[in-house]
């Protein structure tokens, strides 16, 4: 009996001009106040700026500027990401099937600051 | 609720997380810099804090009219507390002395806006022993409201001593404490 060969394990990955073979990336995030995390399925060709969005939607969370600036990024294997043009296959390589992200926040605080 | 926050109705705290966590952040600020802490747990109806993260070192900025923790370090805590199933269930930190133990404008806006989650304020750079003169507020309706001591009683259970978890945390990780 011919062992089975799942298709996407046996099918070369072909981009054409303008069209790339778009896998999907089961991506997690964290968020340490929330007792759940966020599980969504993504491209890989999804820009990191929407995995942020749609995770602080999730999360009901918001980044907002007054004097101060208050941001939320997402983190991945400790460093803080930054760019969020950048795809998860470009952060991840091709292929990845699944990714872990933290969102985390600056906690400002002060009993004189107005 | 969201799913993400399920319902607090109560907070179960061992008696001595509250002088542990004073003298920690006291000690951190020595009544000349703001400190704080925070207390992690399982977020359920009842939460029990079974975790006291003291911020300090590096990532964590420390004034005498504000106290800054960076991304960096809430992510150190998240890499340690998720796996456990702990989260975030209180922010506590100080003001000098002459400044009152409620929440300032910045607390109100730059602090974590997440339902449930409790802001404790301790006075007097963190000498105020009496936790009935500390600050206490929850976030709830889109906005931290203070919890006077009728409410405080009733929903902040304090216990026997239990086991609880004590440590510092920077932007390069966690350290074990002892009380």
């Amino acid at each position: 009996m011919e062992p089975q060969v799942k298709p996407e394990e046996n099918t070369p990955v072909v981009p054409t001009a303008g069209e790339g073979t778009s896998h999907d990336v089961e991506v997690t995030v964290e968020y340490l106040p929330a007792a759940k995390p966020f599980h969504h399925s993504f491209a890989e060709s999804t820009t990191l700026g929407t995995v942020r969005t749609d995770a602080m939607q999730y999360f009901g969370v918001s980044d907002h500027q007054d004097r101060d600036t208050h941001q939320f990024f997402l983190e991945f294997k400790g460093q803080r990401l930054t760019n969020p043009a950048q795809t998860l296959e470009q952060l991840l390589g091709p292929h990845r099937k699944e990714a872990h992200f933290n969102l985390v926040e600056q906690i400002t605080a002060g009993g004189r600051l107005e | 609720m969201s799913a993400p926050y399920p319902a607090i109705h109560r907070w179960v705290v061992a008696s001595s997380i509250l002088p542990t966590t004073r003298k920690a952040v006291h000690e951190a600020g020595q009544g000349l810099k703001e400190s704080g802490a925070l207390w992690l747990g399982q977020r359920t109806e009842t939460a029990k804090i079974s975790a006291v993260v003291l911020l300090r070192g590096n990532g964590v900025e420390q004034s005498s009219g504000s106290w800054k923790v960076r991304p960096e370090v809430f992510g150190a805590v998240t890499r340690w507390a998720r796996p456990q199933g702990l989260t975030l269930l209180a922010v506590v930190h100080t003001h000098l002395r002459g400044v009152p133990p409620r929440l300032s404008r910045a607390d109100h806006e730059y602090s974590v806006q997440v339902p449930g989650v409790l802001a404790v304020v301790i006075g007097d750079g963190g000498a105020e022993a009496d936790y009935h003169r500390w600050g206490w507020y929850v976030h709830e309706n889109d906005r931290y409201i203070c919890l006077n001591r009728n409410v405080l009683a009733a929903r902040l259970i304090l216990e026997d001593d239990y086991p609880f978890d004590f440590r510092e945390a920077d932007a390069e990780g966690l350290r074990v404490l002892t009380p």
